[in-house]
């Protein structure tokens, strides 16, 4: 059974409510009605449309963004694609330092005392207050931008690969140490599956950080990515545009996020029934 | 044994710091970098120190603290409400949740430039993306506790005679701490960070301003302290905020 399954199922046996489909329904008809007041509001002149851009102004912001672009012409698939291919390469340079560094800190007790508070410490650190000093390091441009990403995303996956091998049950390990010899059989088979559940956690939450960073990285020193149109459309007064970069950017957000999830649970059928067993 | 196990675990860690220092210093001691790039730890905290009187440095951290208390107040408290209530009505939570979550994925920096649109530049709009940041943990935390709660919990108390708003207060929103208690410190984690990138882009004090004023001044050692400032600032914040959570939760929970 899927989880968010389970948890409304406890829900209607407590209060009896509405069932799924029907609460469903709803909650959709609910965010309709907001949509539909919030664009009567603006008819009527009780929302000005520079403070509260209405649904059908966003919609003709994003036909002109999609057509025409801006600023100076740039579209939105290109702001959307810059805005992803930095995310990427921060992410992926994180996580392809982080997953080997961080498995062999959790396997190595030594290690894990050693660094211990710096990691503590590294993660306690705003990412984004790394700006002023990676400008001056690396200027304003493209490197910069990936940087800060993955300077966030680093230490969130850091941490939660140490605590994937770390918190692996003993027992699990003692189990397979008196059935098999070899150490590297014992890793792959033992150690990495039940290890990869939460550096699956890991990379999901490292990708949030790596959205909430983007924003603030590309707000300086560039006119591409989705965190620039944002920006760039208020100093033009273009609160619809802003708005849309809103939306498309938590769209985005919210997708790949969905994604994982799914392919998480694809790749890691194993991780499904523990779920379910400790709940 | 368990304190000089304790004792060696920090020796350990402080070992582990003083090498990464050590190495710091070596390599911008090494001149394979412009010091004034790249300044050893040894010069550059004094230096910083120099130029920015502890007066100031004060007055930049207590601008900080101030908004963020207040953003946190102000996301923190209707997301635990918001949380409580969606979560122990259900009518409620069907109507509210979706709204929250289409919301919710929408970076807090994101929305900056409609802050200052409806704010303006001044104190609200960066208190506002605050709000924000702490809002939507807290909230998600505390709707998943509301909703974990044990059944069996819950129809105890009723067979005790417990109903209404004596059910939700003493047994359900007790039961839902921890999770609450997650939430809070995810969201101060969260407000935080969105804190110094408020202030890196409109502020005219705080620690964030700090550090891109003297971007602006080519002050590097003053933008490594500031950075240090505001990593230890948050460690000690969020160090007060799980101790008087452990305090709190201690009346209901055993940990």
């Amino acid at each position: 059974m899927r989880p968010s399954g389970k948890t409304s199922a406890e829900g209607g046996a407590r209060a009896g409510g509405p069932s799924r489909t029907g609460s469903r329904w709803l909650g959709v008809a609910f965010l309709g009605g907001l949509v539909l007041l919030w664009q009567l509001g603006s008819l009527a002149g009780l929302l000005k449309p520079f403070y509260f851009p209405p649904p059908s102004r966003l919609a003709t912001a994003f036909w002109e963004l999609a057509r025409e672009g801006f600023p100076e012409g740039i579209r939105i698939g290109t702001h959307m694609a810059v805005t992803l291919g930095r995310i990427a390469e921060g992410y992926l340079l994180a996580l392809g330092v982080a997953i080997p560094l961080g498995i062999l800190i959790g396997w190595v007790p030594v290690l894990d005392r050693l660094t211990l508070p710096l990691i503590t410490f590294a993660r306690s650190v705003a990412t984004l207050s790394l700006l002023p000093l990676v400008i001056v390091w690396f200027g304003a441009g493209e490197l910069s931008k990936v940087l800060l990403i993955a300077y966030g995303c680093f230490w969130v996956m850091l941490t939660n690969v140490i605590a994937s091998v770390k918190y692996i049950d003993p027992l699990l390990i003692r189990a397979a140490r008196t059935l098999e010899t070899d150490g590297l059989g014992i890793f792959r088979r033992v150690v990495l599956p039940a290890a990869l559940p939460r550096m699956f956690a890991g990379a999901r939450v490292a990708l949030g950080v790596g959205f909430m960073v983007i924003v603030g990285a590309e707000m300086i020193g560039t006119i591409r990515g989705l965190g620039a149109l944002i920006m760039e459309a208020r100093t033009y007064y273009r609160s619809d545009i802003s708005v849309v970069g809103m939306v498309v950017i938590g769209v985005l957000g919210f997708t790949i996020s969905a994604g994982l999830e799914r392919l998480e649970r694809l790749l890691l059928p194993w991780n499904r029934g523990l779920e379910s067993v400790r709940r | 044994m368990r304190r000089t196990a304790r004792l060696r675990d920090a020796m350990l860690g402080a070992a582990g710091t003083l090498g990464v220092l050590l190495v710091w210093e070596a390599v911008a001691r090494s001149g394979a970098v412009s010091p004034a790039v790249f300044p050893p730890p040894s010069v550059a905290i004094p230096e910083a120190l120099r130029r920015v009187p502890p007066g100031e440095l004060w007055q930049h951290v207590s601008a900080s603290l101030l908004r963020i208390v207040w953003g946190f107040c102000l996301g923190a408290g209707p997301g635990i409400l918001v949380g409580v209530a969606s979560g122990w009505y259900r009518t409620l939570g069907v109507l509210v949740r979706p709204v929250i979550e289409l919301v919710r994925p929408i970076p807090p920096l994101a929305w900056i430039p409609m802050a200052i649109i409806w704010f303006g530049l001044g104190e609200p709009s960066k208190v506002f993306v605050i709000v924000l940041a702490a809002f939507f943990p807290v909230f998600t935390n505390t709707y998943k506790g509301m909703v974990g709660i044990d059944p069996l919990l819950l129809r105890a108390a009723q067979t005790m005679g417990l109903s209404g708003p004596q059910l939700l207060l003493r047994v359900a929103v007790p039961a839902a701490l921890p999770d609450i208690a997650t939430g809070l410190r995810v969201g101060w984690g969260l407000s935080f960070g969105i804190l110094v990138a408020a202030e890196l882009i409109a502020a005219e004090q705080g620690m964030g301003f700090l550090i891109m004023h003297a971007r602006l001044l080519g002050e590097v050692s003053v933008i490594i302290f500031g950075i240090l400032l505001i990593g230890a600032t948050n460690l000690v914040t969020d160090a007060c905020l799980a101790g008087v959570i452990r305090r709190w939760l201690g009346r209901w929970h055993a940990t």
